[in-house]
Parts: C-alpha cells; sequence; structure tokens
C-alpha cells in the first residue's frame, strides 16, 4: 500500500541524484526521475526500505517542459537518459 | 554503584534503527537492530538529545551542544557541509551560550540559550542584574536546510551554523520543536486569565497542512515567525512537532493539535483542543500519529495505525477501527475546553453535525492496549513508531520496525507494546529516556545523581563557581531584578 500521496510541488529537485525527492520516515528519501514522470509513472520509492509514495502530478506539465528543454538545448542539459 | 561491577547500568547511551546516516552514532554506517550501547567518553554529560529525519543534536548538562549525523543540509551546526559525521562533535560556535533546550527536524537544528557567557562575563553586576522574576531565557538559534524558511530568518537560505532568529532576541523563549519543514517556538508566559492574550506560541516554515496555526488558509510558507492563533486564556506548557503536525499541552491538561489531520480527518490550520476530561501532561507527535500520556500515565493514541506502514489493510481502512470511549458509563460529560473551532473541522464528503464530528474524533482517540494499569511515566515517538517509558523501569514500543527502531533484534513491526531490553539490569532509581528520530531510536540513561557540572565565569571584579544542573538552578542563582539582559552589541555568530 502506498504510504502517502504527496504533490508534486511538494517534492524537492535534487541536483545530486537528479530526481525529485521526498522525505521517507527511514530517513532517506522518496524519488522518482523525470524520465519516470514523462512516462506517466506515479510510484516514488525509497532505496532504503520497502515504502513507496503517490506522486500527484500532471503528465503534461513534464513533456512540455521537455519540449521546452530541447528547445533550449546545450546550456542546461537536463538529465535525459 | 557499590556493586563494583559497572556503572553503566544506570548511565549510558543506547541507540538503535536506521544507520546509515551515521545517526546512531556507532562510527559505522550499519543499522543496529538492538539497542547497542555507545562507548563515547564525549557521551558521558550528555543530559538531553533531540533526533531527526537522520541527525542527532545532543545537549550536555553544561549547557554544551554535540551533533552527529547527516549533515548535507548543514544541519550539524559545525559551519560546513558534510554528507555525514560519524563521532559526536562539539559545536563551538555555541561555545558563549548556555544550550538549555535542542529540536531536530527532518534536516535543520534549533537550540535555545538560556544565557550569553560572552555578554555576561562583561561585569558580576551585570550577571546579577538577570531576573528571576523575568524567568530570562536568551535566544532561538536555527541551523540547515532553510528551503521552506523554517530557520525563521526572514529568507529561504539554508545555514551550516546556528544562526540567532533575531524576531526573539528580546523575548523569553523556553523552547523549541521542529518538524519536517516546520519549526515552532514556545515563548515564557507571563500571563494568565481569561484577559491572557495568551500569544505564546510561534510557527514558521511550510505551513501548507496547516501545521504553522497562523490561521490563513492554505499558506505555503512563512519564513519570519507568526504568531499561532487559537490559544486566548491558554498557557502552554509543552510544544511538540513531527512531520507536518504541530501540538500544544496547556497547564490546565489541554491537548491542541494543528497540521496535517490525522488519518480520516481534515488538516486544521488553527490549533484544535482535544475533547477529553483527561488531565494530559506530555504529547508526542509521528508523522501519522500522536501519542498523549494524562498525569494518571495513562497513553492514548491519536490517527492508529497508518495504511501503508502498521496493521493488516483490513483492519486500517476501517473509519470504525478501534472505537474507543473515554466515558465511564453512559452517561455524557462536559468538555473542558471550548468546542467553538469545530466548524473548521468538517470530515471530507460527509454531512457530519460539528457535535457528530466531536464525538467522531473522540472516538479517534485510543488507548494504547495491553498496558494492563501499568503507569507510564514518559513517552517518545519515531515518524512510524512508538515508546513508552512505565514508571517500573519497562521499556515498551510498537510501530514500524523495518530498520530495527523498535530494538526487538529484527524487523518485524508490532502492532502493539511489547517490551524492549536494553540489555543490562537497571537500578530501579535509574531513570530512562527515551529519544526518537524518524526511522531510529536512543536512550538515555541516568543514576539517580545527576551530573553536575562546575562552572567558572570569568568577569572582570571575580571568578565565580557555580554548580548547575539545569537552567533552574541556574535561575536560582541570579538575584533580583527584571530587565532581562539586552545583547546590543551582540549580532549573532
Ligand atoms: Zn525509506
Amino acid at each position: 500500500m502506498s504510504y502517502d500521496d504527496v504533490e508534486i510541488e511538494d517534492m524537492e529537485w535534487n541536483e545530486e541524484l537528479q530526481a525529485y525527492t521526498y522525505p521517507c520516515p527511514c530517513g532517506d528519501l522518496f524519488q522518482i526521475t523525470k524520465e519516470d514522470l514523462k512516462l506517466g509513472e506515479e510510484i516514488a520509492r525509497c532505496p532504503s526500505c520497502s515504502l513507496y509514495i503517490t506522486v500527484i502530478y500532471n503528465i503534461e506539465d513534464f513533456l512540455a517542459d521537455s519540449d521546452k528543454n530541447r528547445q533550449n538545448k546545450g546550456l542546461q542539459p537536463v538529465a535525459v537518459a | 554503584m557499590e556493586e563494583g561491577e559497572k556503572d553503566e547500568s544506570e548511565g549510558g547511551v543506547w541507540s538503535w534503527g536506521a544507520g546509515t546516516d551515521g545517526q546512531l552514532g556507532t562510527t559505522i554506517l550499519e543499522d543496529e537492530h538492538f539497542p547497542k550501547l555507545l562507548h563515547q567518553p564525549l557521551l558521558s554529560s550528555v543530559s538531553s538529545l533531540a533526533c531527526g529525519g537522520a541527525h542527532v543534536i545532543a545537549l550536555t548538562s553544561a549547557g554544551k551542544v554535540l551533533s552527529w549525523g547527516r549533515g548535507n543540509s548543514g544541519q550539524l551546526g559545525h559551519g560546513e557541509v558534510v554528507s555525514n559525521a560519524l563521532y559526536p562533535k562539539a559545536l563551538t560556535s555555541l561555545d558563549d551560550s548556555f544550550i538549555t533546550h535542542v529540536a531536530a527536524g527532518w534536516s535543520h537544528s534549533a537550540f535555545v540559550s538560556g544565557l550569553d557567557f560572552s555578554a555576561v562575563s562583561l561585569s558580576a553586576v551585570f550577571l546579577k542584574r538577570i531576573s528571576v522574576e523575568s524567568d530570562y531565557t536568551g535566544c532561538v538559534f536555527t541551523c540547515g536546510d532553510g528551503s521552506f524558511g523554517q530557520l525563521g530568518h526572514g529568507d529561504y537560505a539554508s545555514h551550516s551554523s546556528p544562526v540567532k532568529v533575531s524576531c526573539f532576541i528580546d523575548q523569553h523563549v523556553a523552547k523549541v520543536a521542529c518538524g519536517m519543514r516546520h519549526s515552532l517556538v514556545l515563548l515564557k508566559g507571563h500571563c494568565s486569565g481569561a484577559d491572557c492574550p495568551g500569544n505564546q506560541v510561534y510557527g514558521f516554515g511550510s505551513g501548507k497542512r496547516g501545521q504553522l496555526g497562523v490561521n490563513i488558509d492554505r499558506v505555503k510558507s512563512v519564513n519570519v515567525p507568526r504568531l499561532v492563533s487559537g490559544f486566548e486564556g491558554e498557557e502552554i506548557v509543552e510544544i511538540a512537532a513531527n512531520g507536518d503536525h504541530s501540538a500544544a499541552v496547556s497547564v490546565d491538561g489541554h491537548v491542541y493539535t494543528w497540521g496535517r489531520g490525522f488519518k480520516g480527518f481534515d488538516d486544521a490550520h488553527t490549533p484544535q483542543c482535544l475533547n477529553s476530561t483527561l488531565n494530559f501532561t506530555k504529547i508526542a507527535l509521528g508523522w501519522n500519529h500522536a501519542l498523549t500520556m494524562s498525569g494518571e500515565g495513562e497513553v492514548y493514541m491519536l490517527g492508529g495505525n497508518h495504511p501503508g506502514v502498521l496493521g493488516d489493510p483490513q483492519n486500517t481502512k476501517s473509519e470504525k477501527h478501534l472505537p474507543f470511549s473515554m466515558h465511564s458509563g453512559d452517561q455524557k460529560r462536559q468538555p473542558k475546553c471550548r468546542t467553538n473551532r469545530l466548524r473548521e473541522f468538517v470530515k471530507k464528503d460527509s454531512n457530519m453535525t460539528a457535535l457528530e464530528f466531536e464525538d467522531f474524533r473522540e472516538a479517534n482517540l485510543e488507548k494504547v492496549p495491553g498496558l494492563d494499569g501499568m503507569k507510564i511515566t514518559d513517552i517518545a515517538s519515531g515518524a512510524e513508531h512508538s515508546f513508552l517509558f512505565s514508571e517500573h523501569g519497562e521499556i515498551k514500543t510498537w510501530g514500524w520496525g523495518e530498520h530495527g527502531q523498535l530494538g526487538l533484534g529484527n524487523t518485524s513491526d508490532q502492532i502493539s507494546p511489547v517490551t524492549v531490553s536494553l540489555g543490562y539490569d537497571l537500578n530501579e532509581a535509574a531513570s530512562i529516556r527515551v529519544f526518537c528520530g524518524s526511522g531510529f531510536t536512543f536512550a538515555l540513561g541516568s543514576g539517580s545523581e545527576l551530573p553536575v557540572a562546575v562552572y567558572r565565569m570569568e568577569s572582570q571584579e571575580s571568578s565565580t563557581y557555580f554548580g548547575i544542573h539545569d537552567a533552574l538552578c541556574w535561575k536560582a542563582m541570579c538575584s533580583a531584578p527584571k530587565a532581562p539582559p539586552k545583547f546590543d552589541n551582540y549580532e549573532g555568530m
């Protein structure tokens, strides 16, 4: 069962992990990448325990974001696999 | 102690649970499933602990501060951002202050100073002016992640060294509490009675779930301390914060909660008084539950077993799970505190009236089962695990155990209290206090005699020696007048 439902705006972008993160009660972070979000994935997992959360977001925001990034490509490459 | 054996059976610091950020102080990055006695000389004088997401702030009987664990947001306060610190390390930047209280949030920390040595050492005369009556305590310092305004400095900057919160420089701060992304500050009350302004609690940081209690719906965050509304006529003596929850206990034994709603309930944007005839003395918050202890040593829980972590889904999904009535007999008793704030408190998708709702909320307060009349003297709560300490020295735990945070030697969950052993036979006179971080736990033992720190204060006229148990003794030693010292020339760290 999902531990919690968390809105994407409450998650924090972590440069180092290249993922959106949210505190996990174990002390680690729930994580989900932009690529996952673009694919419609809504589960953010914690690498240290069995818990996961459901991320509430609008997939269009991420598809549009990737278009925009493609347009200003070069200077600030987003982590795209 | 006369046993000649080892006095570790009385004093000592134990830790267990999630340890991959060094938060257990075991000097290795590993979980511990059993309570582990720490052999750190620096910890011998620790009198209190605050455990956060993955870091620990320790307060010594001499008013000094140590910290260890995760430091990636500057929450350790050592002036640098480190991924983690494996050994307890003194916060030298607070050396000028006598710290009386510490708190740890998910990734930030707070410190209440009782007295500023750099200011008082100027003269013994000045020292004597510190008032007993005014209950002088100093300021609040914060460090760590400030991206939600939880440091209270008027911006969203993070700090790796404690910085004085300017809002409280001329105030009498008693306590501070840190949640996931917010902070609460309790000022010393100077008033009582119906005309009391009741303005003792301040909140700052993330407020999206109502955890600041500042009476503004959906305030996303505030970065300067704001008055928590709704305590008119109440003298607040305890505050607590964890996750997106906030709570306070009044001198009359009323418990208030605000912030994220407990299981099945809406968020509360102003403090809500728990309707009960019980006289509560303490509350401990998790991320989805709360424990509250009555003066008679009974413990009640709000929120219950959280779906996704504890209990079987069939049980936890049911709203009627463990309906608990505190009435003895059938007659309805009068609530002890005002109920006129209930309208904000309407359950989702329901046509419940406020009164029905009140009953429902009360029913949600369940007595912790399986204690058989055992008198409880202390409570503690991690994100998803709980601890009780009984008058006979027994430690009980239940909740989420995946990282060994229950200390039972395994990673199983427990749905009702079971006994934990520290591996030592405790002297009757010894007292144990338990402190929970998100996924880990500390126990602090102290013998019948508290360590007394001897303090030497340099002044221009003379040297003065003090034996200090705690801030109370400190106050008792200081004499007369009313005005607290001002720190005009002291601009923080
Ligand atoms: Zn986790």
